[in-house]
């Protein structure tokens, strides 16, 4: 899932998620009901490649890849490229002049140096404007400033580069896209329209060239990355706190996606659950009692004293799943006090286990939330000023 | 030694009037020095802030080499792996409903924060909560505008307010802060293209480049690609003509400030004279003297220094003000702001004040080293009978003018040169008071006895007897008087010859906007080609571009128009060039051919959006617009080169005989207030011109205040030492009979002669000034001619501000004798 | 005439202003020789060349041509330093118009003279002025005080350094004969005390009966008088 992808900046890109996490997460705006952008409210209709564009009657949507890659010596990266479309406005209000605002794009870029112990990322955030940005309907074509994904012939071309990271990759799906929940409508709270569209591609060939800061230039790397789409107009509640999310490739062709809606009583979400893919590509929808997971270890960031989980036993009985991860680089927080005052972590882990009694390796991402200070509307009080922008773009919503 | 010293320094106490005037005379002295120097420098670093502060990150910035650039650039801008951020900007300016122009950028807030912090914090402001909405407005109002808070201060706006424009109102969504003094209205880049009718343009993207030479290969061709530093020495180049005026204005005011120091001085080695006589009869040495004198000049140079210090800052403000109205009319939409109180310009005005005391004190103080206590304590006063050094000290002033004619010669190497020759010439005049003195005496011995009678004829032979005195003050009087008629002459001049100009170049009927203000939409100059009854219209466009580094502009018209309506005045070429330039060759300004050293049948090649272009140049024309330099050519071959179909104004030409031309006038002035559009009639025009010239000119014409100050003092002063030298002759008159009334008289009548030789030799001196300011300074720092014109309103004025200083300064004199004259008696001390 | 050393001699004096004028002629070839102690009266017209004498024994202008000897030292050698110091050690001024300096008072007049001398010493200062009776009013400015009462701090101002020789410049020309004979007894009674040669200039012909030595001066040349009979015009 990735309700909250959190690409957290210290400039417009974070400012623009606060408006979104407020908006979506801490503040759920029933008044906002019925003004016209399109409830996830029904299990839908698929169509691909159409789906891999934009649905912009859709408030929110975002594309969302990461993958663990090697280069030809072994050495280990993850990377995370994501792109977000929000709605501001249903119609721009002057749809001939390409600057009229109708969605703002945004776009976060991270990546792991696993050898280097380096953690890089920068985002960014623009209008469409002539050509700077844009999601294209009908096919996967979405790009913030020389920062893209698009679809070609079945395959996934990323490209970006930003202050000496750079990536360029071809994304080939081994398997079919994967709906999540039922058809695709992913819930994520007990009210109606508290939910997504959601389907990933959860096993793609990658290939192309990655550079890290500090690298000479960009070296040949192969893996595998996991790609989500997911869309809707709102979906979480108030009471939640914060957000764990695996996503994991397991060696003997199964992957695991398992999302935890932490609620601030300590209770999960009851929505909370995930899905598992076989080998083959059929996949089945786990529920919350279906998994077990067991925190291991935890690591405290100097930076913000944030307590993390680092380690976790994941068992997933029915399927006979039991794997253990591990981040590759303890350090993947992103820290954006300075600005937003949001930080979480979110990066690349690798582990081994058993599946159905085979040993097997695990390698994948996680994503965590609201364990440094709270995420919702509380982080808004510690932040002076910060308040009136995001309300104002709430009540411009 | 204490002994010494100490009978100096309770001179000061004793004769207080005369201390305070000499205290009085080096704080202004210096308060005009230090007050020009700061304005001058608070102007330019406000420019300096202004500049950085829009600046931000930016490293370099890419437009076309003229006009707009195409907004579907910034998608190759964007992919170009050595631009690390860029940001569009549109920067234009407004016309506010009060006809004040304001600089607005059209920026887009997503792009810009990465180079620069002013939209970085919409809505962040924390206070009212009423910039809750900043954001989404500034995004979706299209007439929602960031203010700065210097202009929301000046015209009292806060979030909310609604800024009346010549194009409609502007919504305050947010006051920012900005450190530099320029006023400044931030609009979203989309909003900017409608508010300005450039859709699918913007002016240039400012950029992050981290490798510049393979950025400027990937676009050299068709873009003009500056880096920050190649924009300061345009910057630089464009204000260094102004920057050279202020320098000039502070040396200038340096120069009447150490001619007020020496005048003070000079009178303080009077009252020192029989003083330094008698110590020097009974065994104190020369030295000894000398150094009581110095302790007190420098005494009084450092507390004058310091009473100047604070005059001049407070001055600065002043001057600031009109500093920074001329420095918005020529260049920016600058207010620079005062420069804060610092305790440097104390310590800096005792220096200088000490400094210039003692190079003003040099001439006087070899006076007192060559007094003969011999003569001193007989009675006589050493100046009288100075006649013949007067011729001496004159011969040395023509080997100063001679030394300036050599350094006029050398005027082409600087600008500074032609100004060090201005100043040995002011400097050789300033030798030949004494002289003239001497000359002028009978002639006005004449005329004040027939107008004053005895007191008349006493008062003249008074002026004529104390040389020593007399001179000095006519000098610094003179001096600044010339100054005021040289620059007032240099002004009349100018305005004249600008007069003839507009009469020639600027002949429409009617200007539809300007260069300054709103672009002309194309739909407007098509639907008056299809009016009946206009003879032509000339579709003007004016670009800045950079020639050989150096800021230059390019102007494009219609040749034909001009051709049948306009008569340029041709240094080079004639009106044959017309013809020439419809097949595609230039003609250029003076200031042009002068600073690239181009003429008629050179060569210029010049960036366009196609590339280096070479023309050929047929004339160069007389012009006033542009100190830098103007490229004029025919609009289709702009249109041609730079695909900039940008029209700042339009010019209305009807024939001379059409009978319609009234209705006309009306129909075209109406067809033009449908777009919103600001015109004006030829009248209007040039009178809108004139006024931006007078106000360029008004610091300037402020120097004329500092000609009342010095004449004041020298005057004031000269009189009073008279007063306080001559005790025992007032007893005389007193004798004699003299009445105080006649006595008063005898006062204003030595006051009037010195204002009145002082102003004589000034028409003469200042109208030469005014010919070295014409035929070199301007020459060399503007590289335009400038036709002398006599007028006789800079010498009335002058003459004016003569006679008022000179009344002025006798009041003071005047009062004394009518106090102490009735108890006066014969005897020393 | 005095079998005393003498302390001043002029060797063919001579000297020419550059003014203009007839021939500027102040001096005409003078021989004097003054003796250790002796009272000298030097009468003569207005412009005959007196001051010019006195200013050249001062060393305060230098002859046109001759040589002036003060104690056996020549003053042409001994260059304006030298000058300055024998000004400061061996000479004492009293003037015509007092010339006291009017920021001072009386005491630090005569204090300055002490100061340039290198002794400044406060009490010898007003010892000299209790000395011309003027005790109490030390602390009064110049033009405080009469005109007598000027020559007297002018007189203290000489005497305070104790200088071998005083030149006076008409002392009694400002002063109405009263009190001029007054100051005149006080000077000449002060020099004989302290055994100072005193050289006074003078139109007053009372200043003849003071005086052991009287000189006239006619367009430049001295002559020696027996008595003050024979000034009387």
């Amino acid at each position: 899932m990735r309700t909250q992808p959190a690409l957290l900046s210290s400039s417009l890109a974070g400012f623009i998620i606060l408006a979104l996490l407020c908006f979506l997460f801490v503040c759920l705006p029933r008044d906002l009901f019925g003004q016209g952008w399109r409830q996830a409210d029904a299990p839908r209709q698929w169509s691909f490649p159409r789906d891999h564009g934009s649905h912009p009657e859709y408030r929110t949507e975002w594309w969302y890849f990461t993958g663990n890659l090697a280069d030809n010596e072994g050495k280990r990266y993850g990377y995370q490229l994501t792109f977000f479309r929000h709605g501001l406005e249903l119609e721009a209000k002057n749809p001939a002049n390409p600057w009229s605002v109708r969605d703002v794009h945004l776009a976060h870029f991270a990546i792991t140096d696993v050898s280097r112990g380096g953690f890089h990322r920068s985002d960014r955030a623009s209008r469409r404007g002539p050509g700077l940005a844009g999601a294209g309907a009908g096919a996967m074509d979405v790009h913030v400033l020389n920062w893209s994904a698009r679809m070609k012939d079945g395959r996934i071309i990323l490209a970006a580069a930003h202050d000496g990271m750079e990536i360029d990759l071809e994304l080939a799906p081994a398997k079919p896209p994967i709906l999540h929940g039922r058809q695709g409508l992913s819930r994520k709270g007990p009210l109606p329209g508290q939910a997504s569209y959601y389907y990933s591609f959860t096993d793609l060939k990658t290939r192309g060239t990655l550079r890290a800061p500090g690298m000479k230039g960009p070296v040949p790397v192969t893996g595998t990355s996991w790609f989500d789409q997911e869309f809707g107009s709102n979906q979480l509640s108030p009471e939640q706190a914060g957000w764990d999310w695996f996503a994991l490739h397991l060696s003997d062709g199964r992957d695991l996606m398992i999302y935890y809606l932490r609620k601030k009583d300590g209770t999960f979400e009851r929505e909370s659950s995930g899905t598992l893919v076989e080998r083959n590509g059929t996949s089945r929808h786990l529920a919350l009692g279906d998994i077990e997971t067991d925190v291991l270890s935890q690591w405290r960031s100097e930076r913000t004293a944030g307590r993390y989980p680092a380690a976790w036993r994941i068992r997933v009985p029915a399927a006979a799943i039991d794997v253990t991860v591990r981040p590759l680089v303890a350090d993947q927080e992103l820290v954006t006090t300075a600005s937003t005052g949001i930080t979480y972590w979110e990066g690349a882990v690798d582990g081994k286990g058993t599946s159905r009694g085979r040993e097997v390796a695990a390698e994948g991402y996680v994503e965590l939330t609201g364990y440094a200070g709270s995420l919702g509307g509380e982080i808004l009080e510690a932040v002076s000023g910060f308040r009136f922008q995001v309300s104002g773009f709430r009540k411009r919503l | 030694m204490r002994s010494v010293i100490r009978s100096f320094l309770r001179h000061l106490v004793r004769r207080r009037s005369l201390s305070i005037l000499q205290l009085l005379g080096i704080a202004l002295g210096v308060a005009a020095t230090v007050g020009m120097m700061l304005a001058s420098r608070s102007a330019l670093q406000s420019l300096g802030t202004a500049v950085d502060f829009l600046k931000g990150g930016t490293t370099h910035t890419i437009a076309r080499p003229a006009g707009p650039m195409e907004e579907t650039v910034l998608a190759g801008i964007m992919g170009d792996p050595a631009v690390r951020y860029f940001a569009p900007v549109i920067d234009r300016r407004v016309r506010l409903k009060g006809g004040e122009q304001v600089r607005m950028l059209g920026l887009d807030p997503f792009l810009d924060r990465n180079v620069r912090s002013i939209t970085a914090r919409i809505g962040v402001s924390a206070g009212d909560g009423k910039t809750d909405e900043a954001f989404s407005s500034f995004l979706f109002d299209s007439r929602a505008v960031l203010v700065d808070e210097n202009m929301a201060k000046d015209l009292g706006l806060s979030a909310g307010s609604i800024i009346a424009t010549l194009q409609g109102p502007l919504k305050v969504v947010q006051v920012f802060s900005n450190p530099s003094g320029e006023p400044l209205v931030i609009i979203d880049v989309g909003h900017a293209q409608e508010f300005f009718r450039m859709k699918g343009y913007v002016d240039r993207a400012d950029l992050v480049v981290t490798d510049e030479n393979a950025f400027r290969q990937r676009w050299a061709t068709g873009f003009a690609i500056e880096s920050n530093a190649q924009k300061a020495r345009t910057l630089s180049a464009l204000l260094g003509a102004f920057k050279l005026n202020l320098e000039a204005l502070s040396l200038f005011a340096l120069f009447v400030g150490i001619f007020l120091i020496y005048n003070t001085a000079m009178f303080a080695v009077v009252t020192r004279r029989r003083d330094a006589g008698v110590l020097l009869a009974i065994g104190a040495s020369r030295g000894q003297v000398t150094g009581a004198f110095l302790v007190e000049v420098l005494l009084l140079g450092v507390a004058g220094g310091a009473l100047g210090g604070v005059l001049g800052y407070l001055l600065s403000k002043f001057l600031v003000e009109i500093v920074g109205s001329t420095i918005s009319t020529l260049y920016f939409f600058l207010r620079p702001s005062a420069l804060p109180w610092s305790f440097w310009n104390l310590a800096g005005g005792m220096l200088l004040g000490s400094a210039a005391s003692i190079v003003g004190s040099l001439p006087p103080l070899l006076e007192l080293r060559r007094v003969r206590p011999v003569h001193v304590l007989r009675g006589r006063t050493a100046t009288r009978g100075m006649s013949k050094r007067m011729g001496t000290i004159a011969l040395f002033g023509t080997a100063c003018l001679a030394f300036a004619l050599v350094l006029f010669g050398l005027s082409f190497l600087h600008v500074y040169v032609g100004f060090a020759g201005a100043f040995a010439f002011l400097l050789g005049a300033s030798l030949f008071a004494g002289f003239v003195i001497v000359v002028a005496a009978p002639g006005m011995k004449h005329l004040f006895s027939r107008a004053m009678g005895l007191a008349g004829r006493i008062a003249i032979g008074n002026i004529r007897e104390n040389l020593g005195r007399t001179s000095v003050a006519v000098a610094a009087f003179m001096i600044a008087l010339s100054m005021s008629i040289g620059l007032g002459s240099m002004i009349d001049s100018f305005r004249r010859s600008l007069v003839w100009w507009m009469d020639s170049q600027l002949r429409g009927d009617l200007y539809i906007s300007t260069k300054a203000d709103v672009n002309v939409p194309e739909e407007l100059y098509e639907e008056l080609k299809t009016l009946p009854g206009i003879g032509g219209i000339d579709v003007f466009r004016n670009v800045p571009i950079t020639f050989h580094g150096r800021p230059a502009s390019i102007t494009s018209i219609d040749a034909s128009v001009l051709e049948r309506y306009d008569r340029f005045g041709w240094l080079e070429g004639g009106d044959g060039s017309w013809e020439r330039m419809k097949r595609g060759d230039v003609i250029v300004s003076e200031s042009f051919s002068r600073r690239f050293k181009v003429g008629q049948g050179s060569r210029v090649t010049i960036e366009t959006a196609r590339g280096p272009a070479e023309f050929l140049v047929a004339g160069v024309y007389y012009d006033y617009a542009s100190e830098h330099g103007v490229i004029m050519m025919d609009r289709s071959v702009y249109l041609r080169l730079f695909g900039d179909r940008t029209i700042n104004s339009l010019g209305i030409f009807i024939d001379e005989g059409n009978p319609d031309r009234v209705k006309i006038i009306e129909e075209v002035k109406h067809r033009a207030r449908a777009f919103g559009l600001p015109f004006a009639t030829r009248e209007e025009f040039h009178g809108r011109i004139l006024d931006i010239f007078d106000s360029t000119f008004a610091v300037t014409r402020s120097m004329r205040v500092l000609a009342v100050i010095v004449a004041f003092f020298g005057i004031a002063g000269a009189l009073m030492t008279f007063f306080v030298e001559r005790q025992k002759e007032f007893g005389v008159y007193r004798a004699l009979g003299f009445t105080t009334g006649d006595v008063a008289r005898m006062t204003v009548a030595e006051s009037l002669g010195l204002g009145l030789v002082s102003f004589l030799m000034s028409a003469v001196v200042g109208t030469v000034f005014a010919l070295i300011l014409i035929k070199v300074i301007n020459l060399q720092s503007f590289n335009w001619t400038i036709f002398y014109h006599f007028t006789t309103r800079p010498y009335l004025v002058t003459g004016l501000t003569a006679l008022a200083a000179s009344v002025a300064a006798c009041a003071y004199p005047v009062w004394s004798v009518v106090r102490k004259y009735p108890v006066m008696q014969i005897r020393e001390e | 005439m005095s079998m005393t050393p003498s302390i001043i001699r002029t060797y063919d004096l001579w000297k020419q202003y550059e003014t203009e004028g007839h021939d500027g002629m102040a001096l005409r070839g003078v021989d004097l020789s003054i003796g250790k102690g002796q009272i000298v009266a030097l009468f003569g017209k207005s412009g005959s060349g007196k001051t010019t004498l006195l200013n050249l024994l001062a060393g305060l202008d230098e002859p046109t041509r001759g040589r002036i000897e003060i104690e056996g030292e020549d003053l042409g050698a001994l260059g304006e330093r030298g000058r300055t110091l024998l000004r400061r050690h061996k000479l004492g001024f009293v003037f015509q118009f007092f010339n006291l300096l009017p920021t001072l008072t009386a005491e630090e007049n005569v204090l300055l003279s002490l100061e340039l001398a290198g002794r400044p010493d406060e009490r010898l200062a007003r010892e000299s002025l209790d000395l011309v009776g003027l005790a109490g009013k030390e602390i009064r400015f110049p033009h405080e005080l009469s005109g007598g009462e000027q020559q007297r701090v002018a007189i203290a101002r000489a005497l305070v350094k104790k200088p071998p020789i005083i030149l006076a410049d008409e002392p009694t020309g400002n002063l109405d004969s009263a009190t001029g004979a007054q100051i005149l007894a006080l000077l000449t009674g002060r020099c004989r005390d302290a055994g100072t040669t005193l050289i006074m200039v003078s139109h007053a012909l009372n200043t003849c009966e003071y005086a052991d030595r009287v000189l006239r001066m006619t367009d430049g040349r001295l002559f020696e008088e027996i008595s003050c009979e024979g000034l009387a015009p």
